[in-house]
């Protein structure tokens, strides 16, 4: 099954990380009531840029099984934290809910 | 203090089937100049090719208002809502803490043209909420008609803002006014016609931004049809 995780910008639509462009290594695994993701990356431009709109990320999986639809999860960040692990050299997005859909059972 | 931002400053997206005109940065376009107004984020005037629209997509912690002004409308989100609408009606899309939805132009014949505003909510995390409901054309005439408004009532549809969205069709010569706290802001769109603004003129598709405004005293130059929004 062929996994993406896709991180943008809600309202620029400015895209911080898109797997399928370039893949790097991130986890995402259940922590307290939601999900904490962490994205093995540098501290650059792109990541600073993130912080700064961290109150406005869309963060998604989508998840393509072989000769079935992708089936896309939306995670909602709320107040996080998103913050930058320096130790760690990671970047750590904590989601609150999530909704997964379709985009195909939606009108066109 | 009245600041206008000309129609022919205004930058312009042709995506074909969609045209669209952000008066804030938005998608592709970007200015951090310009990146809202008060609390609002996104003014876009946009233009729909018949049977085109926008896939699914995710909102969060958005107050998103549609004013339909041309053609028709239709919204599905996973809310359960699927609704159509049309000049005369408006939406208004709390978006909390989280929805799905599309929008496409329900007509396969005839072009849409809408506004789409997003404001930042008065309180972020909330639960979801879409709703949809009509005003009176006629309604508008010679009168500042309130459509979307915190203080709901008496057809206006809620907001999770302290704001009001009027809207105006204001006779050649006609006069308003409007009245408000010194430390609120306005926004005002003139959707057709041309009309001056506390002596400020502003001809169609002309936005102004105005603050510390008590008494702002709308004269329409021709029949002028327009929006204000007053907010914090």
């Amino acid at each position: 099954m062929k996994e993406t995780l896709l991180v943008k910008h809600a309202v620029s639509g400015r895209t911080f990380f898109d797997t399928r462009l370039k893949a790097i290594p991130y986890q995402v695994e259940p922590s307290n009531e939601g999900w904490l993701f962490s994205i093995e990356t540098k501290r650059d431009e792109n990541v600073e840029a993130l912080l700064e709109f961290r109150e406005e990320l869309n963060v998604f999986i989508f998840r393509e099984p072989e000769d079935e639809p992708v089936l896309k999860t939306w995670y909602y960040i709320k107040d996080g934290p998103v913050v930058y692990d320096d130790q760690a050299g990671k970047l750590l997005i904590s989601a609150q809910s999530s909704i997964p859909y379709y985009p195909h059972e939606y009108s066109q | 203090m009245i600041k206008v931002l000309p129609a022919a400053e205004r930058h312009e997206t042709d995506m074909g089937w969609l045209q669209s005109r952000p008066v804030y940065s938005f998608g592709g376009y970007q200015d951090p100049s310009r990146s809202g107004f008060g609390a609002m984020r996104v003014c876009n005037d946009d233009r729909l090719a018949p049977g085109k629209g926008f896939g699914a997509h995710p909102h969060s912690d958005m107050e998103i208002v549609s004013i339909v002004l041309e053609g028709e409308i239709r919204h599905e989100d996973s809310l359960g809502n699927n609704v159509t609408t049309s000049f005369g009606e408006v939406q208004v899309m709390s978006a909390g803490s989280g929805v799905i939805h599309t929008e496409f132009n329900a007509s396969s014949e005839t072009e849409l043209r809408l506004l789409q505003l997003w404001f930042m909510p008065d309180v972020r995390g909330k639960a979801p909420d879409y709703k949809a409901g009509a005003f009176s054309v006629e309604g508008l005439r010679n009168t500042l008609l309130p459509v979307v408004s915190s203080k709901a009532g008496d057809g206006t549809l809620p907001i999770g803002q302290d704001m009001t969205i009027f809207l105006s069709r204001l006779d050649a010569g006609g006069e308003l006014v409007h009245q408000s706290a010194a430390d609120r802001k306005q926004f005002l769109y003139v959707i057709e016609g041309s009309l001056n603004a506390s002596g400020t003129a502003l001809g169609a598709d002309d936005v102004a931004e105005i603050q510390r405004q008590e008494a702002l005293v709308l004269s329409a130059v021709s029949e002028t049809f327009f929006m204000l929004i007053d907010m914090p």
